[in-house]
C-alpha cells in the first residue's frame, strides 16, 4: 500500500469527469501518481534550497512543475498551512476546505497595511573573534554555555579575554531542590516533611544561588495565593527559615521580601475560609518582621523607618479594617518598646475612643466585629504592656552593676539590706498585706514617702482589685524611691572615688527616665483600668523584697 | 529422489527460462524412452545436481526469498565480530537497495514496499536522501525511467574489503547455500581486496563508493595534470617581490600619499557607519609589519607555482591596482589566534523572499535577490553616513534613491521575470551579475543603477553564477547540467562544461582563472579547465547536493558544503578530501577562505557563522600522511545570529569578513 491510495485516484478521476475508471485502472495507477509526485517534491527540494530556505513552500512546488514544463498549482498562494479534512466515509481521504469568501467582503475589506520595505541593517558579529554582547547579537553564553565551555577547554590557545554578559547558571541539582521546596511550598499535603524541608532550607550551606529564585518565588506566590492562608503560612515559614540560614547572605534581596512579609502583615484578608486562623500568621508575620529589623536595621537605616511608616498609617487610617489595624500593631510592637511607646502609647488615648463604640457588646451587633475589636484591644494592650515592662525592667539592673562597682560602699549595702528585710519583717506583721507592700517597697526610706504616696492611695481604692492595685503605682514610687536611696549611695561613693560622677550623671538621666516611665504606666492604668496590671514585672520587685 | 520428479524440475526450468524447443525435444525424448531404458542416471543420480537443479526449479518468482535471504545476511553480519563488523556491515546498504530494486522489477510492489520499510532504518543515517529517492519507484518502469536506479543497476559498487572479511562473508554465503544473496553480490559488487587487518576507521569515505564504473573514469580523469599554482605576476606575487621596497617608501611616507588618500576613501566606504573598526583598521596597520613578515615566511613554507593564464585577462587600471596593492598591504594576518572581525548585514522585512545575498569586495555593497525577480542593492557607505547624521541632506544624489512613499535607500534593479537565484559583484564593485529562474543572466551597472546586457543560453533555470577573479569572465550553471563560461562582451557562452548526472548547484573559480569548479546535485564537485572545456577532477565523497564552494587563495585546495551541513576540504591535486569539517547540521550556503588562507568560514541554515583552522588541517595531513591516523579539522569559533541564516560570507582584501543573511522570525 503505498502513500497514495486507490481512492485518491477514483476520487480525483470523478472530480474531473472520468466516471468509468475501472478499479484495476486505479490501482495501476496509485504508485505511479506517487512516484510521480514524489519527483516533483524533489524538485521543488531543490528550489527551496537555491531559494535559501529550509521550509517548503507552495511557491516552491510551483517552481519544480514549471521547471517540467507544467501548469503550475494555483490557489495555493504561500500564507497560512493549508486545512485538510477527512472525508466522511473515508479512512484516507483528504481535502482541502475552501471557506466561500462573498465579493463583497473582500472589497469592502480595509486595505491592508503595506508590508515594511525590505533593509539591510549591519552589526557586529564578532569583534576580533569576540562576539560583543550587544542586542543584535544571539545571547550565546545563555543558550549554548557547555559548548563554548567545551571549544574553550579544546583550545590550546591564551584565553583572550571574553567579556560576558553576567550568566547564572544553577547546577541540576539546585534546581532540583528549589523544585522540591516550591512543591513542598505548594502542597500543603505533607507538613512533617515541609518541617524537615524548613530544617534544611535554615541549616543547608551552598543554597546562597536561589536566594533570588525563593525571593521570586515567594513574591510570586503571595501575590497569587491571598486566599489561601495554608500557603502563606508555609511561606513565611520559609521566609523564617532563609533568615535563619547562616549561610545566605540575605540582605540584598530583603527590599524584594519586605513588600510579601509587610502583606502577611497587614493585609485586609488573609485566607478565605473562616476557619483560617489568620491572626496566627499576623503574630508570626510580626515576629519575622521584628527579627529582621533587629538582624539588618543596622545595616539599612531606612529599612525600619519605612516599615515603621508604613505600619502606622496602616493603624492610624480608621477606614483600614481592625484586621489591618491588628497587624499593624502587631507588627509595630515587634520592633521593640521604643517604637511602641513612641507610636503607639502617643496614639493611644484617641484610638482607643475609636475603639470603644466595637468594643461595646450591645452597640455593636456584628458578633465577627467585636471580636475583632476584642483582637485588636488585646494586641493594644499587650503592646503597651510589654514596652511598660520593658520599662519597668530596667530599673532593677540598675542596682545590680553597683555592687561589684563598689567595693568600698559594698559594706554599706549589705548593712542596708538586713535592715530592709528587717524592715519588711516589721511591717508584716503589724499591717494589712495591702500597706505591708507599699511599706516593703518604700522600706529604704519611708520618710521620703510624702508626695505620691495619697495619690497612690486614693487609686487602689478605685479599683476592683486593690492589693495587686497598690503594687503598680508603688513600683513607679519605689523607683524614684530606690533610686534616690541609689544616687545616697553614689554619693557616698563620690567621696571615695571620683569616677563615679559620670555613673551618677547616667543613673539620673535614668531615673528620668523612669519617672516618665511611672507617668506613663498611670496613665495606662487610666486608660486600660487593671488590665495593664498582669505586665507589670513582678519579678523585679523580688530585688528588692 | 524420484527421477521422474527430477524431470519435472528440468522440464519447468527450461518452460520459465522460455527454452521451449528444448523443453518439447525433452519430452519427446521422456515419451520415448518411457520405459526407463534412458541412461538418465548422470543427473538423477548425482545428489550435488540434483539440489542445485531443485534450488533452481524453485518458485524464483517468491518474494519472500529476498526478505528472508537479506534478514539472514543482516543478523549474520550485526553478530560478527567487532573487528570485522564494519567491513562486512558495507556489504549490506548495496544489497538492500539490489534486493528492493529485484523486488519492484519483478513487479511486487507491496512486498517491495514492506521490505524497504523494515530495513530502511539501518540505512538512514547515511544514505538518507537516496532512499527518499529509490522510496517513490514502485513501478518496474520507474526503474527504467529514474536516471539514479538505472545508474545504480547499471554501475557496481566498490567496497574495500580485507582478506579476512572477504572470506568470512564467502563462507557464510555458501554455507547457507543463500544462492540469491550470493547473485546480487556477485552481480553488484566489486570488492576491493587488500590484505592484512581491516581497516580500523568505520567512516572511511572511499569505502564504499556506489558508482562504479563512474569510479573507473573519476580515476581516469583524476590522474590528468592541472596547474594549480598561482598566475604569474599577480598582485600578491609583486607585492610579496616589493615588500621591502614599499615598505620602505611606506616609512619615507613618500609615494603612498594618494594611495593613502585612495585608501581611506575606500575605508570609509568599506566601514560604514562603524566608528569602531576605523579604530580597529589603524590597529591592523600597526600590526601591518609583523604581518608582512609571516606572510613572506609562509610564502617560503609552502612556495605556490606559478603557472600562466590561459585567458586573456582584462587589464587592470593603475587606479584599481593601487587600492588592491594597498589592500592587501593592510591585511590583518589571521590566524587560529588572531580572529577575524565579522561584520554582518542583516536583511530585514524581507518576507521569506530573499533567495540571495551578495557582498563586494570592499565590502561597500550588498546586492539581495528576491523571488519576486528584483534585486535590491545597498551602498552600505551611504547608509553609514545616513545614519551617522543627516549631514548630507542637500545633495542631489540620494534623490533617485528616494522612493515614492519616502525613504528608500537601497537601488531596486528589475529585469528579471523568475525568483533571483545568485548575484556577484566584480572585483571592482562597477558590475553586478544576475542569474534568475527565467534561465537568463543579466549584467547590471552599479554606476548606471541599468540593466545593460541579457545573456541567454541555459534552458532551464540558472543557479548560480560567479565573476572570475579578475573580472570580465563569468561562470555560470545551471539546472540544465551544464555549467557555461562566459565573457561580459558576447551574448553567447564560451565554453560549455557538461558531464554532471544532475542540476549543477554551485560554481567557483579558482584563483588562477584557468580552472572553474562545479558542485553538483549527483554529490560530486567537479574542476573543469576553462580553456578546454575538460573535466579535470571529480571530487567524490558528499552524500548529499553539494550547495556552496571556496577556492584556497594559494589555489591548493578547496572547501565544499553541502545540504547536510558537512564541508569537505579537498587537495586539488589529488582530488582527495583531505578531511570533513563536521559542525553545521544543516545546508552550509557559503564558505570563504581569508586572505592567506589559513581561516575558513562557513555561514549556514543553522543560523551560524563558523570559523575552521585551515592551516592546521594541512599540516596535519602531512603528519597524517605519516601515522595513517585521520584527523579532524578545528572548529575555532561558532558565532551564533540571532535568528538569521548565513546567506553569504565575503573576506574583504584586508580580511575583514562580512556575511548576509536574511532575519528569519522563529517559528512560533
Amino acid at each position: 500500500m503505498g502513500i497514495v491510495p486507490k481512492e485518491t485516484i477514483e476520487v480525483t478521476a470523478q472530480s474531473i469527469g472520468i466516471t468509468n475508471l475501472s478499479p484495476e485502472a486505479a490501482l495501476m495507477l496509485a504508485p505511479d501518481v506517487e512516484y510521480r509526485v514524489r519527483e516533483i517534491m524533489q524538485e521543488a527540494i531543490k528550489c527551496m534550497r537555491h531559494s535559501k530556505r529550509t521550509t517548503l513552500t507552495a511557491s516552491d512546488v510551483d517552481g519544480a512543475l514549471n521547471l517540467r514544463n507544467l501548469e503550475p498549482s494555483y490557489g495555493f498562494a504561500s500564507g497560512g498551512p493549508f486545512r485538510f479534512r477527512k472525508a466522511i466515509g473515508h479512512q484516507d481521504l483528504f481535502y482541502t476546505d475552501d471557506r466561500e469568501v462573498d465579493f463583497k467582503d473582500v472589497i469592502e475589506a480595509p486595505l491592508p497595511k503595506a508590508p515594511l520595505n525590505t533593509e539591510v541593517v549591519c552589526h557586529w558579529l564578532a569583534i576580533e573573534g569576540v562576539q560583543p554582547a550587544i542586542p543584535e547579537n544571539a545571547p550565546l553564553e545563555v543558550i549554548r554555555a557547555p559548548a563554548e565551555n567545551k571549544i574553550y577547554e579544546q583550545k590550546d590557545v591564551p584565553l583572550i579575554d571574553v567579556r560576558l554578559p553576567v550568566k547564572h547558571v544553577l547546577s541540576r541539582e539546585l534546581q532540583l531542590y528549589f523544585q522540591k521546596i516550591a512543591e513542598l511550598t505548594m502542597s500543603k499535603s505533607s507538613p512533617a516533611l515541609f518541617k524537615k524541608a524548613l530544617v534544611s532550607l535554615a541549616s543547608d550551606s551552598g543554597l546562597h544561588p536561589l536566594v533570588p529564585y525563593f525571593t521570586n518565588f515567594i513574591a510570586d506566590e503571595v501575590s497569587r495565593g491571598l486566599n489561601d492562608f495554608l500557603l502563606l503560612f508555609n511561606l513565611m515559614h520559609v521566609v523564617r527559615s532563609l533568615l535563619q540560614n547562616p549561610h545566605i547572605h540575605i540582605e540584598p534581596y530583603l527590599h524584594q521580601l519586605m513588600p510579601s512579609i509587610v502583606t502577611c502583615l497587614v493585609s485586609r484578608k488573609l485566607g478565605n475560609r473562616f476557619a483560617d486562623n489568620h491572626w496566627e500568621l499576623r503574630d508570626f508575620t510580626a515576629n519575622l518582621v521584628g527579627l529582621i529589623c533587629k538582624r539588618f536595621g543596622n545595616a539599612y537605616i531606612t529599612l525600619q523607618s519605612r516599615l515603621t511608616k508604613t505600619l502606622v498609617n496602616a493603624l492610624l487610617d480608621p477606614k483600614k479594617a481592625l484586621t489591618q489595624h491588628y497587624g499593624a500593631i502587631q507588627g509595630l510592637s515587634a520592633l521593640g518598646h521604643n517604637v511602641v511607646r513612641v507610636l503607639i502609647l502617643s496614639n493611644l488615648e484617641p484610638y482607643l475612643t475609636l475603639l470603644e463604640p466595637e468594643l461595646d457588646a450591645e452597640k455593636q451587633k456584628n458578633q465577627m466585629k467585636s471580636y475583632e475589636a476584642w483582637r485588636v484591644y488585646g494586641a493594644l494592650l499587650r503592646a503597651a504592656g510589654l514596652c511598660i515592662h520593658d520599662r519597668l525592667k530596667i530599673f532593677p539592673n540598675l542596682p545590680s552593676p553597683s555592687p561589684s562597682f563598689l567595693h568600698k560602699g559594698k559594706g554599706k549595702i549589705i548593712s542596708a539590706e538586713p535592715r530592709k528585710r528587717k524592715l519588711s519583717a516589721d511591717s508584716s506583721e503589724n499591717q494589712s498585706p495591702h500597706k505591708r507592700l507599699m511599706i516593703t517597697t518604700d522600706g529604704l526610706r519611708p520618710e521620703d514617702h510624702t508626695g505620691p504616696a495619697p495619690m497612690h492611695v486614693d487609686k487602689p481604692m478605685g479599683n476592683y482589685n486593690p492589693p495587686q492595685n497598690s503594687v503598680q503605682p508603688s513600683s513607679s514610687e519605689q523607683a524614684s524611691d530606690g533610686n534616690e536611696s541609689e544616687s545616697r549611695n553614689g554619693k557616698e561613693k563620690e567621696r571615695g572615688k571620683g569616677r563615679s560622677i559620670t555613673m551618677k550623671a547616667i543613673l539620673g538621666q535614668i531615673w528620668k527616665d523612669d519617672l516618665d516611665s511611672g507617668r506613663l504606666l498611670v496613665k495606662l492604668h487610666q486608660l486600660y483600668g487593671d488590665r495593664i496590671l498582669p505586665f507589670s514585672p513582678s519579678t523585679e520587685m523580688s530585688v528588692f523584697l | 529422489m524420484d527421477p521422474e520428479q527430477v524431470d519435472e524440475f528440468v522440464m519447468g526450468y527450461l518452460k520459465k527460462k522460455g527454452f521451449n524447443s528444448a523443453a518439447k525435444q525433452l519430452q519427446e525424448a521422456l515419451h520415448h524412452n518411457n520405459g526407463g531404458t534412458f541412461n538418465s542416471t548422470d543427473y538423477h543420480n548425482d545428489p550435488e545436481l540434483t539440489k542445485l537443479i531443485r534450488s533452481f526449479s524453485q518458485s524464483e518468482n517468491d518474494p519472500t526469498r529476498y526478505r528472508d535471504g537479506y534478514s539472514k545476511l543482516r543478523s549474520w553480519a550485526y553478530n560478527s565480530l567487532d573487528l570485522y563488523k564494519h567491513e562486512l556491515l558495507r556489504v549490506m546498504y548495496p544489497v538492500f537497495i539490489h534486493c528492493y530494486m529485484d523486488l519492484v522489477g519483478k513487479g511486487h510492489t507491496q512486498e517491495a514496499r514492506s521490505f524497504f520499510n523494515s530495513f530502511r532504518r539501518d540505512h538512514e543515517m547515511i544514505h538518507l536522501r537516496d532512499l527518499q529517492k529509490l522510496e517513490g519507484v514502485l513501478v518496474p518502469s520507474h526503474l527504467e525511467e529514474m536516471e539514479f536506479a538505472r545508474s545504480l543497476r547499471q554501475s557496481k559498487v566498490n567496497i574495500k574489503i580485507c582478506q579476512y572479511s572477504y572470506d568470512l562473508l564467502l563462507q557464510y554465503l555458501h554455507r547457507t547455500e543463500s544462492t540469491l544473496m550470493l547473485g546480487i553480490i556477485n552481480e553488484h559488487i566489486n570488492f576491493q581486496v587488500y590484505s592484512g587487518q581491516p581497516n580500523s576507521s568505520s567512516d572511511d569515505i572511499d569505502a564504499v563508493t556506489i558508482v562504479g564504473s563512474f569510479q573507473e573514469t573519476a580515476d581516469h580523469v583524476n590522474q590528468k595534470e592541472i596547474q594549480w599554482g598561482l598566475l604569474e605576476d599577480s598582485l600578491e606575487d609583486r607585492l610579496e617581490k616589493t615588500g621591502s621596497l614599499l615598505s620602505d617608501s611606506e616609512k619615507g611616507q613618500g609615494e603612498s600619499k594618494d594611495g593613502d588618500i585612495d585608501d581611506s576613501k575606500k575605508r570609509s566606504n568599506e566601514i560604514g557607519k562603524q566608528g569602531s573598526s576605523l579604530k580597529k583598521l589603524k590597529k591592523d596597520k600597526a600590526g601591518n609589519a609583523t604581518a608582512k613578515v609571516a606572510r613572506q615566511e609562509t610564502s617560503i613554507v609552502s612556495p605556490a607555482p606559478r603557472v600562466k593564464p590561459e585567458l586573456a585577462l582584462p587589464v587592470m587600471s593603475t587606479d584599481v591596482e593601487e587600492s588592491i596593492l594597498e589592500d592587501l598591504r593592510n591585511r590583518v594576518q589571521l590566524s587560529s589566534v588572531a580572529m577575524p572581525s565579522v561584520s554582518f548585514y542583516t536583511f530585514v522585512n524581507t518576507h521569506n523572499g530573499l533567495n540571495c545575498a551578495s557582498i563586494s569586495h570592499d565590502g561597500s555593497l550588498v546586492a539581495g535577490g528576491f523571488s519576486d525577480s528584483s534585486i535590491k542593492v545597498w551602498d552600505m557607505a551611504k547608509i553609514g553616513q545616513a545614519g551617522s547624521g543627516a549631514l548630507q541632506g542637500e545633495s542631489d544624489t540620494n534623490d533617485q534613491n528616494v522612493g515614492p512613499n519616502g525613504r528608500r535607500n537601497y537601488t531596486l534593479l528589475l529585469g528579471h521575470s523568475g525568483p533571483v537565484y545568485s548575484a556577484t559583484f566584480s572585483p571592482p564593485g562597477d558590475f553586478v551579475l544576475s542569474s534568475s529562474a527565467d534561465t537568463t543572466i543579466r549584467l547590471w551597472s552599479t554606476q548606471l543603477n541599468a540593466n545593460l546586457v541579457c545573456y541567454k543560453g541555459h534552458n532551464y533555470p540558472v543557479w548560480d553564477v560567479q565573476f572570475s577573479p579578475f573580472g570580465h569572465y563569468f561562470a555560470s550553471c545551471s539546472h540544465d547540467r551544464t555549467a557555461r563560461i562566459w565573457s561580459m562582451d558576447r551574448v553567447q557562452p564560451l565554453r560549455i562544461m557538461a558531464g554532471h548526472l544532475s542540476d549543477v548547484d554551485c560554481v567557483q573559480w579558482h584563483p588562477n582563472c584557468n580552472y572553474i569548479a562545479t558542485g553538483s546535485s549527483d554529490k560530486t564537485v567537479r574542476l573543469w579547465d576553462v580553456q578546454t572545456g575538460e573535466c579535470v577532477r571529480i571530487f567524490i565523497g558528499h552524500r548529499s547536493m553539494v550547495l556552496s564552494l571556496a577556492m584556497s587563495p594559494d589555489g591548493r585546495y578547496m572547501a565544499s558544503g553541502d545540504e547536510d551541513g558537512t564541508i569537505m576540504m579537498w587537495d586539488l591535486s589529488t582530488a582527495r578530501c583531505i578531511t570533513p569539517l563536521m559542525g553545521h547540521n544543516s545546508c552550509v550556503w557559503s564558505l570563504s577562505y581569508s586572505g592567506e588562507g589559513s581561516l575558513l568560514a562557513s555561514g549556514s541554515a543553522d543560523c551560524t557563522v563558523k570559523l575552521w583552522d585551515v592551516t592546521s588541517s594541512t599540516k596535519l595531513t602531512k603528519a597524517e600522511e605519516k601515522n595513517g591516523n585521520s584527523n579532524r579539522l578545528r572548529s575555532l569559533r561558532t558565532f551564533p545570529t540571532k535568528s538569521t541564516p548565513v546567506h553569504a560570507l565575503r573576506f574583504s582584501r584586508r580580511n575583514l569578513l562580512f556575511a548576509a543573511g536574511a532575519l528569519a522570525k522563529p517559528a512560533s
